[in-house]
């Protein structure tokens, strides 16, 4: 049998698993290529689930030890930090008087 | 200490500063560029990084000082003590470390002619030693360059002789802020930005709160104390002798957006944890010339953020951010640090944008003087105690 990709009663969220990434470069370049739709899709989809995903992860190991579907969770919750001002204040692109996202290097 | 929205009380608090304008060239002269180096970077106390960035004996890192044209090495020895060294071979002057951080337990080499130091700086092996001429190894070790730690905040001065101790430089941001555990805040994420702008531009433009509602009035706008025109107030401003600090109260009416309130709003809160040494809710120190030290809570702990400015040239700087965060005790912490770091990330993604349109209308030459108001009294410090040091007007 292969490994669920998420965690039990979090199968529904699968289609939304190219969000699961790391570190925060590659979700902020996820964030720059994706549509408002697409964004808004997976908005949709995690924000009614996030305290449900914060208490599944607080049983379970953290750090390296964290099983593998729980990480893919874990990630996603990380892009749901990513996208949410995008979604909740900018709302659109248009308004954002920035430098681009990607020209802020993380450095690790 | 509550906000008093009162106008004008900077201006009476510390008359001195004056209430005139300021003027521009120091943002765009090569000359003031310059003294800046010679009388500013090669004379005060700069901030290199951190202890907790080289934990481990022969963990190094490598600071390219741009301005001066000064590699610095900034080592830990065996024997467990932080060193710094000009990055340069004894030989014949090539930089010896090529990395910008990294692990050399026991000893660096040089990849010239393989020269090799000890952490330590000692030069402990030359290949074809009996070939030089009365060539005496304890005589060549790795130059030092002076530096001195403070709260884990390392920092190094070039100057032959350095005017004052780190300890009396930093005077009474020290004061203040001994004892405040910045090492128990791990650095969660560093970011470099380049822009193309005035290292003072950068600076200059996040030490003051008035943008705020403007600039930034779609993220931040309602995040400090405001006036009843919905003008922000600082909670308190201190100018020190260098330095200076300004602090501003949190918004308590402030309507949190969904993902901010579902993250903070109520929920079995892990116990707080706050630092005495803070003096308001949210406190910017400026140590000159161009290191900021940035506290305030997450949730319920204490955080805080770095930020060196590095002047590359007259109209270049690498903004460096640094944030830290306490070790999370729970998911609903660390997505809270997540939240944070991304809100200030995205907020100062619009300052970057911002500083390169500022310098572009400074460098236009239109303006001979840029107009401060009372809020923007820390910029007014900043600028006074750059004369000081630089004297341009003075000499001119």
């Amino acid at each position: 049998m292969t490994e669920a990709l998420l965690p039990e009663g979090f199968e529904d969220l699968a289609p939304f698993v190219d969000w699961a990434l790391e570190p925060e470069r590659v979700r902020t370049a996820k964030k720059s290529e994706s549509s408002m739709e697409e964004i808004g899709a997976f908005y949709d989809a995690v924000m009614p689930r996030l305290e449900e995903i914060i208490a599944y992860l607080d049983g379970v190991p953290g750090g390296d030890e964290r099983p593998a579907p729980a990480q893919r969770l874990y990630l996603m919750s990380l892009s749901l930090v990513e996208i949410a001002n995008l979604v909740e204040i900018y709302k659109r692109r248009e308004v954002i008087e920035a430098c681009d996202p990607l020209h802020f290097n993380p450095q690790q | 200490m509550k906000t008093v929205v009162r106008d004008k009380q900077w201006a009476e608090k510390y008359p001195d500063l004056g209430t005139e304008p300021v003027p521009t060239e120091p943002y765009c002269s090569d000359e003031h560029y310059a003294l800046e180096r010679d009388r500013i970077f090669r004379r005060c106390w700069i901030n290199v990084g951190r202890v907790d960035d080289i934990p481990e004996p022969g963990d190094y890192f490598v600071r390219d000082f741009a301005i001066c044209k000064v590699s610095v090495l900034v080592i830990r020895g065996s024997d467990g003590v932080v060193r710094g060294f000009h990055n340069v071979c004894s030989h014949r002057g090539n930089t010896l470390v090529l990395d910008e951080r990294g692990s050399c337990p026991g000893s660096v080499y040089c990849h010239f002619h393989n020269w090799i130091y000890s952490d330590t700086g000692d030069l402990i092996r030359v290949p074809d030693e009996e070939n030089f001429f009365d060539l005496d190894k304890s005589k060549h070790g790795l130059t030092p360059v002076n530096m001195d730690i403070w709260e884990g905040f390392i920092f190094i001065n070039l100057a032959p002789e350095p005017a004052e101790t780190l300890r009396d430089y930093l005077g009474g941001v020290a004061d203040q802020l001994d004892g405040c555990p910045f090492h128990e805040m791990r650095l969660m994420q560093t970011y470099k930005v380049e822009e193309r702008a005035n290292w003072k531009v950068a600076l200059d433009a996040q030490n003051e709160l008035y943008h705020l509602p403007f600039q930034h009035r779609l993220i931040v706008g309602d995040a400090f104390v405001k006036n009843d025109a919905g003008h922000i107030r600082f909670q308190n401003v201190n100018l020190y002798n260098h330095h200076s600090v300004w602090s501003a109260e949190n918004n308590p009416a402030r309507t949190l957006p969904p993902l901010e309130h579902l993250l903070f709003a109520g929920d079995d809160r892990a116990p707080v944890i706050r630092i005495p040494q803070m003096i308001g809710e949210f406190d910017f120190f400026v140590v000159f010339p161009n290191f900021v030290l940035l506290l305030f809570d997450v949730g319920n702990s204490t955080s805080y953020i770095s930020y060196n400015f590095w002047p590359l040239a007259v109209d270049r700087t690498i903004w460096e951010i640094r944030m830290h965060f306490r070790d999370p005790r729970s998911t609903r912490e660390r997505l809270q640090q997540e939240y944070f770091k991304c809100v200030i990330r995205d907020a100062l993604q619009e300052d970057a944008f911002a500083h390169e349109n500022i310098h572009a209308g400074l460098a236009s030459g239109a303006k001979s003087h840029v107009i401060l108001q009372d809020e923007e009294a820390p910029i007014r410090h900043f600028h006074k105690v750059l004369e000081d040091h630089v004297g341009f007007y003075r000499n001119g």
